[in-house]
């Protein structure tokens, strides 16, 4: 490309300068922690050879002089991507081989600047923004700014946009509202050591015992936290990948959506925002789960295209930390006495009918054909113990409706 | 003397003139109508000569000449000419309808002017009519397309395609014909003939056939009650839920499209449909015609009730006997399976009428579907411990009988000055198009209030408008603008009956220890406070899907429950409904005999306080 050579003959050309690069057409200036940097110091001697010495391709190697280790973020969730990967290949690689190239490659790390900075020449730490321009749409991000995904027709897509997406105003995460950012639980020290972050609620947190909950052993020994204290979650319950090919514009048309990107319209069959079911993790500490995801394809493209509709790829559910952090937590009854929360619901029971719409399952909230990643679903035993009514059970329970009720309970006798 | 003419003369006579005047079992017979319109459907065995309802003239062969004088000439049930049309043989039906509120829509237009700019003590309808009140009274109802401000535009531009009014012939799943045809000559899906007269098959407008419904099916209804409450669909377990149109059928939006390309799915139906019964099972013809007297809001023309059929806590189903022989049941009924006699018992309406179809026989309430003449038995209620819970006598049935009910958060309704948008009403296009966008739809749980009764029911958004009025030059002089009501600026919801009905109640916690049911959306509580998670745009406090707050003990509302008498409930009720889980967690038997009686709330801490002192 000749405009590269271009740049690196420049970027040679002011690598001796140690404040501010001059070129012929004009100056590069460094700004911030970077700033007193000559450009040898990232770029090497040989500029030519390392143009863009932040990248996957070089390992970063004009970052990790100083940030060593750093390289190892390449090695992590955020570039691997395996847990997609594998997703896509159990699921949707059967249909179309070409789907996760085509479909999930925009939001994976192959740059230190993909965060930090953007052109390299403002390298700063990472912004809020910068992680949830891929932390975004039914991925763990937005919610903690109290964004939800609205539903998919037009009709919905209303509203304040939030980096470029509408949304639906949620209650934010009480961390966030007190002013504090990804990075301050999410370190790189702890994305580099593929841990999730640097923090845990109880590393920062001592559970007070007078909260009635805080008091019952079970909840301590076998709940994260998160399960009670996230306050709600976007949960996609049907998600339909209808290929249309491109440039399809007649199903466009039918499907009341404004011209695709790229094959596929997604659309959901229905969706949620309330607090989302419960499973067992990979800590087996009782977790939030969320379907992750019960997909279906469709290949609507026509032509020498045979039709496709509604194949069930997968009905998958995972287990996972809503950012939705609030003090309070729902009553008791939430989990002791509602089937529907472990995907225990008798068939009776049953609200939605998908059975009678052909997807393939008997209840999104009953566990057969569906699977769990990294984790177990509740069994029936499990729940029974969870709804045992005993008297513990029924003190506690009693000392928490007071407390809503407040301190002064009593009524005065008519 | 004159001779006494014999009696079988007069027989013969009667026969002859029938034959003469077209009463045979063939249309028109001898007419020029019937030559060209061979194979055309009989209306009914009743309604045999053609020109009786359409007009014209018999005789002429020429098409156009023919047709000249038609009324209509497709739909001679239309109200420009019914009084000389259905009406000439059915005045009692038509002076009903006249007054009827699925044709006047008085109520919707006065409910639009409530959004809007607020009502001007003048009742509109689709048409002038001179009517009378419930009270007696004569009563004036304006022509809509008298009313010159937005809430006259939104009623003429959107709303008043589903009245029977006008007929609608663009809408999939959607168009009915005008006046009475609007029932009783059904369309179909895409309101075109499909009888066996060649010369109209295939042809639109027209209904699907020319055979008239004397007692129409659910597809009649569906075609109107499809949006807002979507009664029609919930009743048959569909629903209308995000239009995310999948799954897809055949290729194309799925699974089952309605007006506006709109997706229905499947939920589980009212347990009446599942039963069998249809929607004109339990609504009486003076529900859906109207009695004749001008109402301002449809709960006030409906007559019935669950406990019509399946009594009350404290009183079995009403029943009175046919005695007259020109009883109304006796002429309804004379369509059905089983005809009513004199001497039946048939079980009475809310405004103590009979049904036509309802009756008491060994001791048992049956239900006469009306199409089928299929019997059902009605279970009574009355003096069952689950019903007599004390305090629940406040509850309306579907409070607790609700599987589901219907519930769409945030209207944001567009009126942009710089479009045309087609007035129904007046039949032309003009300046002004309304648009509408909105939040999240659900369906379980659902809030309770007061109703107009004074009695516990669920509500529904009712709605939580917000408008934008964009001015010929682009300009928005109207954002997101929250209307007046009842003195100040508050979104509504209404008292709502979903047709969503179950055998099996919502479980006494499930209500009792869910504030959801109360009003206040979905939340988490922190000691005395409850906190919305689906929050209003417009203020951080307020949840979107509820009406009420609460915070440190106290309860606010902050939307209005529409209709006279009605709220949300106070910081009082709130406290009582939930210190009922204190009792519950251990007495959760509804049949419990400790709810058979007033509530003592300080029972347990009396238990508690004696047990200690015995400790002591």
């Amino acid at each position: 490309m000749p405009w590269t050579i271009v740049f690196s003959v420049l970027i040679l050309l002011c690598s001796e300068l140690p404040l501010t690069a001059v070129a012929a057409s004009g100056q590069i200036r460094l700004e911030g922690v970077h700033s007193k940097l000559a450009c040898a110091d990232c770029h090497g001697a040989d500029v030519s050879l390392t143009p863009q010495p932040s990248s996957l391709a070089v390992r970063a190697n004009g970052c990790t002089s100083c940030h060593q280790g750093y390289d190892q973020i390449f090695d992590q969730a955020m570039t691997t991507r395996q847990a997609e990967k594998h997703f896509v290949d159990q699921t949707f690689s059967q249909v179309d081989p070409e789907f996760y190239a085509n479909n999930c490659n925009s939001c994976h790390v192959a740059d230190c600047l993909d965060c930090h900075g953007g052109n390299g020449h403002k390298i700063a730490g990472a912004t809020q923004e910068e992680c949830l321009s891929c932390h975004k749409g039914y991925f763990v991000g937005r919610e903690y700014l109290g964004w939800a995904p609205r539903e998919d027709h037009p009709r919905y897509q209303r509203g304040p946009k939030h980096l470029g997406e509408r949304a639906l105003k949620m209650r934010p995460d009480l961390h966030a509202e007190l002013g504090m950012e990804c990075k301050d639980c999410h370190s790189m020290k702890s994305l580099i050591a593929g841990k999730k972050s640097a923090q845990t609620c109880e590393g920062c947190h001592q559970p007070d015992p007078a909260v009635i909950e805080h008091g019952i052993a079970a909840h301590m020994d076998k709940l994260e936290c998160y399960a009670c204290h996230s306050a709600w979650a976007p949960q996609e319950y049907g998600s339909f990948y209808l290929r249309f090919g491109h440039n399809n514009r007649e199903a466009e048309k039918a499907f009341k959506t404004p011209p695709l990107k790229g094959e596929y319209l997604l659309r959901t069959y229905l969706r949620k925002q309330d607090a989302p079911p419960l499973g067992i993790n990979e800590r087996e500490r009782y977790s939030p789960i969320r379907p992750q995801f019960i997909s279906y394809y469709s290949d609507l493209r026509g032509g020498e295209f045979p039709l496709v509709e509604n194949r069930l790829l997968g009905a998958e559910w995972k287990a996972f930390f809503p950012h939705t952090i609030r003090t309070g937590t729902v009553m008791c009854d939430s989990c002791h006495d509602d089937r529907r929360r472990y995907l225990l619901e008798e068939p009776e029971d049953r609200l939605y009918r998908i059975d009678l719409d052909g997807l393939g399952l008997m209840s999104f909230w009953n566990q057969q054909g569906q699977t769990i990643h990294h984790g177990s679903f509740v069994s029936p035993e499990q729940f029974s113990q969870i709804t045992k009514k005993d008297a513990d059970y029924t003190k506690a329970y009693i000392k928490r409706w007071k407390n809503l009720l407040g301190h002064d309970a009593s009524f005065s006798r008519e | 003397m004159p001779t006494q003419t014999p009696r079988p003369f007069y027989f013969l006579l009667i026969f002859l003139l029938a034959v003469a005047t077209g009463c045979s079992r063939t249309p028109g017979d001898g007419s020029t109508c019937a030559a060209c319109h061979q194979g055309l459907e009989l209306a009914s065995e009743t309604h045999m000569e053609c020109v009786s309802c359409h007009g014209g003239d018999p005789d002429e062969s020429n098409e156009k000449a023919s047709h000249r004088n038609m009324y209509g000439p497709k739909n001679p049930a239309d109200p420009k000419h019914w009084d000389k049309t259905c009406g000439n043989c059915h005045p009692y039906q038509l002076d009903r309808v006249r007054a009827n509120l699925m044709y006047t829509n008085t109520g919707m237009i006065k409910n639009a002017q409530a959004t809007w700019e607020g009502e001007d003590g003048t009742l509109y309808a689709t048409r002038q009519e001179q009517v009378a009140t419930a009270t007696g009274e004569q009563l004036e109802l304006k022509s809509v397309a008298e009313l010159d401000n937005l809430a006259g535009e939104l009623y003429r531009k959107t709303c008043s395609l589903c009245h029977i009014g006008v007929d609608s012939n663009q809408v999939w799943t959607g168009s009915h014909a005008s006046g009475c045809g609007a029932c009783h000559f059904p369309y179909n899906d895409n309101a075109t003939y499909q009888g066996q007269d060649p010369t109209v098959k295939g042809k639109w407008p027209h209904s699907a056939s020319h055979k008239m419904e004397t007692l129409p099916d659910n597809k009649v209804c569906v075609r109107c009650h499809n949006r807002s409450g979507r009664i029609a669909l919930s009743y048959e377990g569909r629903n209308d839920g995000n239009n995310s149109l999948v799954p897809t059928r055949n290729g194309e939006p799925g699974p089952d499209i309605i007006s506006g390309v709109r997706n229905a799915t499947r939920i589980q139906p009212d347990i009446h449909h599942e039963k069998g019964l249809e929607c004109i099972d339990c609504h009486t013809s003076r529900d859906i015609m109207g009695d004749g007297y001008a109402y301002e809001n449809m709960y006030q023309q409906t007559e019935i009730t669950c406990e019509d059929c399946h009594g009350s806590i404290s009183e079995r189903p009403r029943v009175e006997q046919i005695s007259r022989e020109n009883d109304e049941v006796l002429r309804e009924s004379a369509h059905y399976k089983k005809r009513m006699k004199q001497g039946d018992s048939m079980v009475l309406t809310s405004k103590d009428r009979k049904y036509s179809n309802v009756f008491l026989e060994e001791e048992k309430i049956w239900v006469q579907a009306k199409r089928t003449g299929k019997l059902h038995e009605s279970k009574v209620i009355t003096g069952t411990p689950e019903h007599s819970i004390i305090g629940h006598e406040r509850m309306e049935c579907y409070a607790c009988h609700s599987r589901t009910v219907v519930q769409c958060y945030g209207c944001h309704t567009e009126y942009d000055q710089r479009k045309l948008g087609t007035d129904y009403i007046k039949g032309v296009k003009t300046p002004g198009q309304f648009t509408e966008t909105e939040d999240y739809r659900m369906i379980y749980p659902f809030p309770l209030a007061l109703n107009q009764r004074g009695k516990i029911s669920s509500v529904t958004p009712g709605c939580q408008t917000f408008v934008s009025v964009i001015d010929p030059q682009g300009e928005k002089i109207l954002d997101e603008y929250i209307t007046i009501f009842k003195g100040k600026q508050q979104l509504r919801f209404a008292p709502f009956f979903g047709h969503n009905t179950g055998t099996k109640a919502i479980g006494c916690s499930e209500c009792h220890a869910n504030p959801a049911f109360l009003g206040f959306g979905q939340h988490v509580v922190e000691n005395d406070s409850i906190e919305a998670t689906l929050i209003c745009e417009k203020s951080e406090e307020k949840p979107l899907d509820g009406f009420i707050t609460m915070n440190y003990g106290e309860v606010k509302a902050f939307s209005a429950i529409t209709r006279e008498n009605s709220r949300p409930f106070v910081t009082n009720e709130v406290q009582k409904i939930m210190a009922v889980n204190l009792c519950l967690v251990c007495h959760n038997d509804p049949k419990d005999p400790i709810y058979q009686k007033e509530l003592d709330y300080n029972a347990l801490d009396d238990c508690l306080q004696r047990s200690n002192s015995a400790v002591q």
